[in-house]
């Protein structure tokens, strides 16, 4: 199953692992990805603690969606990059039924009412209907659907649409979820709402989570780290650690830590955003 | 939102008639029924016309009550042949149009065969269907299956590939299989296009089955058509084509209702 590969001749093979920290669930070294001739990612470096809940932020087409896509197994990156789950090398297609994985639209089936939609996952692992149905329905309160186990998601409003989708990713228990701007479609207030129970279900279930969002109040308000993106080519340009004390009430984003991380991070989005506008600008120039 | 002294009005008015939505739905399509048989007959005598262009409905009503027997075996007959054909050409079209959505190859060989074989009219076809099987209620069904398979095919394939990437790339990331994949995704997604389809089919199949038994037979509502012709009994002709009508009507709407029990959402969408 698993290929040969070259060993990477990157400082990390140099200086051996700290033994203090506990080993990365995730760990991606060198990963690059074309297409054609555009250069999605390069040298892209990253690593996620068991536990850890990790937001990435980044100009839009900085090619989070392609690491995305790597992580949840369903792209290759190429030849000669370094992926790791759980202390071992392996393809992204190994990945895939290992990683719960969320996309940006909630993407329910529309011929499936809510509990099915949810135990989706479970269907495809082999659990029976009924067992998986049993398992949601308890589910459902926490996720603030009780009561609309049998409603279509026609007759859901985005807010409910979407935490069906979560509470799929959810029963889809693996250690490591993906979650791709799972808010980025929904109103303001809808939103922070949705991120403040966020936070209290990751709590209670301690999964580790990697989340992109657009959103820098958002990635800063929920993550214990932050990834900001360079422009395409995408790689990570700065890894801010978040501190701020956890259970994170509603008004810390005014506090005067959380404006001073924003500030940092928005600096370096802005410089990466311009880049990628000035690029963009020359690529019209040039036909 | 409307208030609850309007919203409770409204539950009396309904609660007073308490007939069900699907009774008084019925209930107005036999009113409808009644009107254009009184039409008709109130047309036929108030303009004279002569029988030999439109006979009265109740002498054509009569007509066939008087030979019950004709009628019924031959709508049995031809409700027999149409099924079948129906049944065995949805099932290939459906089967094929997948085989034909997961080979690419298989698409190229034989899906033009496929065109080809739709344009030759289905009276050439037919004749060569009764050489080989003979006057027997299975050729019929052949014929039936000719004209019905080729747009279920067509519609099913239409139908898989309107499936959304974003949607299996979600299915593949939990790790389903590609059986898993076309069960619980892909053929969901394409039954309303399938069921587009199954209608034209229901419609298709008694016109095959009718044209079959052009080519020779004893009992079925084409030969009752062809025997009236040859006779020129006008009522006849007009009764096998009353019992056609109710036989293509019946079998539309049954698969039309099977077709909202089935495909309940896309109608709400």
């Amino acid at each position: 199953m698993q290929a040969a590969r070259l060993p990477h001749p990157g400082p990390a093979t140099e200086t051996p692992p700290a033994q203090a920290k506990p080993e990365p669930l995730l760990e991606l070294r060198a990963i690059d990805k074309t297409f054609g001739s555009v250069a999605a990612l390069s040298g892209l470096q990253a690593s996620v603690a068991p536990g850890e809940f990790v937001t990435v932020v980044g100009p839009s087409g900085c090619g989070k969606s392609t690491l995305f896509n790597i992580v949840a197994g369903l792209e290759e990156p190429d030849a000669g990059g370094i992926l790791r789950f759980e202390g071992n090398s392996c393809h992204a297609a190994d990945l895939l039924g290992r990683v719960s994985f969320m996309p940006q639209r909630d993407l329910l089936f529309p011929w499936r009412n809510v509990v099915d939609n949810a135990i989706l996952a479970l269907e495809v692992e082999g659990m029976k209907r009924d067992q998986a149905r049993a398992k949601a329905l308890k589910m459902l309160p926490e996720f603030g659907l009780a009561g609309f186990e049998k409603q279509y998601p026609n007759q859901l409003s985005g807010g409910m649409r979407q935490r069906v989708a979560l509470m799929r990713t959810f029963l889809f228990e693996r250690d490591l979820m993906l979650l791709d701007e799972p808010f980025g479609a929904l109103d303001a207030l809808t939103r922070a709402m949705m991120q403040r129970w966020l936070l209290d279900v990751w709590q209670k279930y301690r999964r580790t989570i990697l989340f992109i969002t657009h959103d820098v109040d958002e990635a800063i308000f929920l993550g214990d780290r932050v990834l900001v993106m360079t422009a395409r080519p995408g790689s990570v340009k700065l890894e801010q650690i978040v501190d701020l004390p956890r259970p994170r009430r509603p008004e810390i984003v005014t506090s005067p830590e959380f404006v001073r991380l924003k500030r940092t991070l928005l600096d370096a989005i802005e410089e990466e955003s311009m880049k990628s506008f000035q690029s963009s600008i020359a690529q019209e120039k040039t036909p | 939102m409307s208030s609850p002294a309007a919203t409770s009005l409204v539950e009396d008015r309904t609660a007073t008639r308490s007939i069900p939505v699907p009774l008084r739905k019925l209930a107005r399509l036999l009113l409808g029924l009644a009107v254009a048989a009184v039409i008709w007959e109130g047309a036929v005598l108030l303009f004279a016309i002569r029988p030999y262009y439109l006979p009265r409905l109740s002498t054509i009503l009569m007509a066939m009550a008087a030979t019950p027997r004709a009628y019924i075996d031959g709508f049995l007959r031809t409700l027999a042949e149409t099924l079948i054909g129906f049944a065995a050409g949805g099932a290939f079209g459906v089967l094929m149009g997948i085989v034909f959505f997961r080979v690419r190859a298989l698409r190229e060989m034989i899906f033009p065969i496929f065109v080809v074989s739709q344009t030759i009219p289905v009276i050439a076809f037919g004749a060569l269907v009764v050489l080989w099987f003979g006057n027997t209620l299975l050729a019929k069904a052949i014929i039936a299956f000719y004209l019905t398979f080729f747009p279920v095919t067509v519609n099913t394939l239409l139908g898989l590939e309107t499936v959304d990437p974003k949607q299996v790339a979600l299915m593949r990331s939990f790790g389903a299989s590609n059986r898993q994949l076309l069960l619980r995704l892909q053929l969901p997604t394409a039954l309303p296009q399938i069921f587009v389809a199954l209608r034209l089919a229901a419609s298709l199949s008694l016109v095959g089955a009718i044209v079959g038994e052009w080519f020779g037979d004893t009992t079925g509502l084409g030969v009752l058509l062809l025997q009236a012709m040859f006779t020129e009994n006008v009522v006849a002709i007009w009764g096998a084509l009353l019992a056609a009508a109710l036989l293509g009507t019946g079998f539309y709407a049954v698969v039309a209702a099977v077709e909202r029990r089935l495909v309940f959402w896309s109608a709400e969408q």
